[in-house]
């Protein structure tokens, strides 16, 4: 799975996994999640455009719904698609620092 | 925001990710639609479930959408059904004591055409109830269980019904001189059919196609309103798990089959009967003593459309059930 797979949600479904990695969350809290941590607030579009795809690659699953809100989380394969995603970021951060030179 | 807008919002978006995300989607506007960004995001966001299902993009709500258009399909062939039934009746009350029974009873070749008629209307009542029951039954028990609105519309076939035998009632009444009306005579004849008769039993010919529109437009709603695809039952201690919308599509198909093969006979039953008889053709034997022609030609454009919906319907179902094969 390439991350250019996501479209225009590339980025929102990278987010919405790594929020995720730090346990289940629904819909709302993963805004808030993201939002605190990142600085970036997905719109409700946005964010359910990306766990649709998210969900129909495997990536996250649905938990069974509390008061309407319904719980997600990471699956192994969500977790290894971050993990190969993080660590080519990480590469390409480091070759950019290195030819910056700093 | 109010709920009325965040529905408005909602359904926007495709029915298939409706019938996966709306209530979790209505839970998060609820607590997070603030600003206009938002709802110009809810729309990019719509606009992009849109365009997912044209390109048809593999998300788990496109299986949703393969058996949404099963669903349709069966749907389709019902509403046809019923339209073709209205036909048929008209064709019965067209040949009831008409001056072309004396004729099938000497001529093998009308006769024929009209039995394979029967038999058509027979297997495809049959292919209709036995595909429609396991729906049925599935409808009924969350019309009970979960959606109780449901319960509303499914009375009203019920109530088309009583009405129906209700009128019955009042015309075996007036036909056998219980109750008088002035410019009513309680039987008719070809040369004593007051305009009395003529609107008593027009009233009767618009409550059974009024009652069933609106049974079918009933049950079309209720069936999209109930969203299961599959239904389990237990016999004989063993439990019997059915894809509803699967399970009815061959016999859709056969009922499809047996209406296109009912249009072909009626046509070349009219044309073997009124070739025979062209003064009945081009004379007022139809229903209330109108125009003959005008009611044969009504009755096979009637046909001939409802089949060939039905023919639509099916090869339209067809590759959404290949399609939910390959999903599933």
């Amino acid at each position: 799975m390439e991350s250019s797979d996501f479209g225009r949600f590339s980025d929102p479904a990278v987010l919405i996994l790594a929020s995720l990695a730090g346990g289940e969350k629904h819909g709302y809290a993963m805004m808030e999640d993201i939002q605190a941590t990142s600085g970036v607030r997905l719109g409700p579009g946005t964010l359910y455009g990306a766990i649709s795809r998210l969900e129909a690659d495997g990536l996250i699953e649905a938990l069974p719904a509390v008061e309407r809100r319904r719980p997600y989380r990471i699956t192994q394969q969500g977790a290894a698609f971050l993990r190969t995603y993080l660590a080519s970021l990480q590469k390409i951060v480091a070759l950019g620092y290195a030819r910056l030179q700093i | 925001m109010s709920p009325a807008i965040r529905a408005w919002l909602t359904h926007l978006y495709p029915r298939p990710w409706r019938e996966r995300y709306a209530d979790e989607f209505d839970a998060l506007l609820e607590q997070c639609l603030h600003s206009p960004l938002d709802v110009v995001d809810i729309l990019l966001g719509a606009l992009d479930a849109h365009l997912q299902l044209l390109n048809g993009e593999n998300v788990n709500w496109r299986l949703m959408n393969m058996l949404n258009k099963l669903r349709t399909t069966i749907l389709i062939v019902f509403a046809a059904y019923i339209a073709f039934i209205v036909a048929g009746m008209a064709l019965v009350g067209l040949v009831d004591d008409s001056p072309m029974i004396p004729l099938m009873q000497s001529e093998r070749a009308p006769a024929l055409a009209m039995d394979i008629i029967r038999l058509g209307s027979v297997v495809a009542l049959l292919a209709v109830v036995v595909g429609g029951l396991p729906l049925a039954i599935s409808v009924f028990r969350r019309a009970l269980t979960v959606d109780r609105r449901n319960l509303g519309l499914l009375l009203v076939p019920v109530i088309s019904f009583f009405v129906l035998v209700l009128y019955f009632g009042f015309i075996f009444l007036v036909a056998t001189s219980r109750i008088q009306i002035n410019g009513v005579v309680p039987t008719v004849q070809p040369d004593n059919f007051p305009l009395g008769n003529r609107i008593m039993l027009i009233g009767l010919a618009l409550i059974f196609v009024l009652g069933a529109i609106a049974s079918t437009l009933a049950v079309w709603k209720v069936i999209f309103r109930t969203n299961a695809a599959r239904t389990t039952f237990q016999t004989a201690g063993r439990v019997v798990s059915i894809d509803i919308y699967k399970f009815a599509y061959v016999p859709a198909v056969i009922a499809t089959g047996c209406m296109l093969a009912m249009t072909i006979a009626t046509i070349v039953w009219s044309f073997l009967v009124f070739s025979a008889l062209p003064g009945v053709f081009f004379g007022n034997f139809g229903l209330w003593m109108t125009s003959t022609s005008s009611w044969v030609y009504g009755i096979i454009i009637l046909m001939l459309i409802s089949s060939l919906t039905a023919v639509w319907g099916v090869v339209r179902g067809r590759s959404a059930l290949a399609q939910t094969r390959s999903v599933v």
